[in-house]
């Protein structure tokens, strides 16, 4: 016989007061876990079907009523509503169709520089019969708002020209030069630099020259051709308005400024 | 004569920089502490005497407790520092003397103006000493609280600009 078989006798012998309650305890046990299955088989489905039946009917049944609360909720405060509501539903479609106008502009333009000939295109403008995008461009027409010079380095205004005065403009200049010099500073791409800075239905066009930048504020649409044209503007600006002893005369730089920029040349 | 000039306040966090700023630009203060992310600018043009004023472009750049971590584009350009510390507080002066010549390295020319600032919190002979003991050198001990010596520094900034420009 072996050491276990050995203790399986010694464990009937000694036991044996203790083995009726347990099968006791385990016999109710079992008792519990199937009146638990059939209740559970019972309640089930019925829980599966009310709860269908709620997914169902609360549609019909709540439905109308939080509809009605909230029409009427709605209803007793329209204006906070519509207050709330308006400036952000225009700002979102203005800049939307802004940017839709501009990509559809730049679109036309160049399918007709890919269509025409030159001979063609200036036939229609000596008819003076304006094309597609020429219509659009003097629709949806971008604005210079502000032109600032600012020094480079200390963000210091050098000179400003504003159609209207909006925010004070040496802040401006300052806040400027510290969000260029930021995400210069940031990207660390050695001679990369911030050129533009859009804020919802305005542009800020930023170009670099040695010793200071011109931040442009404009307005409307800002797309590549206007882009180019401000830059070649902006350039002779630069090369043939401004000279070496102006950019330490502030006036003087400011009376310049606002004379070749009064001038509507873009 | 006019000139507009760019001045950055440098300093360790919670020193009342821009304390500092607000109640020279605007006459305030507030208790409540904000602290300031990036730049802040304010300006302010300070009368020097008859004839001639200077609009300060002040920048409020955030506070640091390593002076070579500053963005150096933030510090470019500046015609003077304000180097703020917390009178109340010795650990933002005790490196004081490191950041200082980390200031002179990056930028020679440009003139530090010390500022012991919230000396309402302390003794002013106790801190006198304190300074002294630790050879901290300073322009003004100042409160942006009680608008001790804020104008006062400021126009000193001014005056000390006119004279070099």
């Amino acid at each position: 016989m072996t050491t276990d078989e050995r203790l399986e006798i010694l464990k009937e012998l000694l036991l044996t007061n203790e083995k009726e309650p347990e099968k006791d305890v385990y016999k109710k046990i079992k008792a519990l876990e199937n009146s638990q299955k059939n209740l559970s088989d019972r309640i089930d489905p019925l829980l599966d079907e009310r709860l269908q039946q709620f997914v169902t009917t609360m549609p019909e049944t709540l439905g109308p009523v939080i509809t009605e609360t909230l029409k009427n909720e709605i209803k007793k405060s329209q204006d906070a509503v519509a207050e709330a509501l308006f400036p952000i539903m225009g700002k979102m479609i203005k800049k939307y169709v802004q940017a839709e106008v501009a990509k559809l502009s730049d679109s036309i333009n160049e399918k007709i520089n890919a269509t025409f000939s030159f001979k063609s295109i200036f036939k229609s403008k000596s008819k003076e019969r304006p094309t597609a995008a020429m219509m659009l461009k003097e629709e949806y027409k971008a604005y210079i708002e502000q032109v600032l010079v600012v020094e480079k380095g200390s963000g210091i205004l050098k000179a400003n020209f504003a159609k209207n005065q909006t925010m004070d403009e040496d802040m401006m200049a300052g806040m400027l030069t510290a969000i260029k010099s930021f995400a210069e500073d940031a990207f660390e791409k050695g001679e990369m630099e911030l050129e533009r800075i859009d804020y919802q239905l305005f542009t800020i066009h930023l170009q670099n020259f040695s010793k200071y930048y011109i931040a442009v504020i404009v307005s409307g649409i800002y797309d590549d051709k206007f882009k180019d044209k401000l830059e070649d503007v902006l350039l002779d600006f630069a090369q043939y308005v401004i000279n070496k002893e102006d950019l330490d005369d502030n006036i003087i730089f400011a009376k310049k400024l606002k004379e070749f920029f009064t001038d509507e040349r873009i | 004569m006019s000139v507009s000039k760019k001045i950055v306040l440098l300093g360790h966090f919670g020193v009342g920089k821009s304390s500092l700023l607000r109640r020279f630009v605007e006459n305030t203060f507030s208790d409540n502490y904000v602290v300031t992310i990036g730049v802040h600018i304010m300006k302010k043009e300070v009368v020097v005497d008859a004839s001639n004023k200077v609009t300060l472009i002040i920048w409020d750049v955030e506070g640091t407790d390593d002076f070579t971590k500053y963005r150096p584009s933030y510090l470019m350009g500046a015609s003077s520092f304000v180097y703020v510390f917390d009178a109340s507080r010795p650990v933002t002066y005790g490196d004081l003397k490191f950041n200082l010549g980390h200031l002179k390295e990056k930028h020679p020319n440009v003139p530090v103006h010390i500022i012991g600032n919230k000396v309402d919190l302390v003794d002013a002979d106790e801190i006198k000493k304190a300074l002294e003991e630790q050879e901290v050198q300073h322009s003004y001990l100042s409160s942006a609280k009680t608008g001790e010596n804020v104008e006062q520094l400021f126009k000193d900034v001014a005056a000390q600009l006119l004279e070099n420009a």
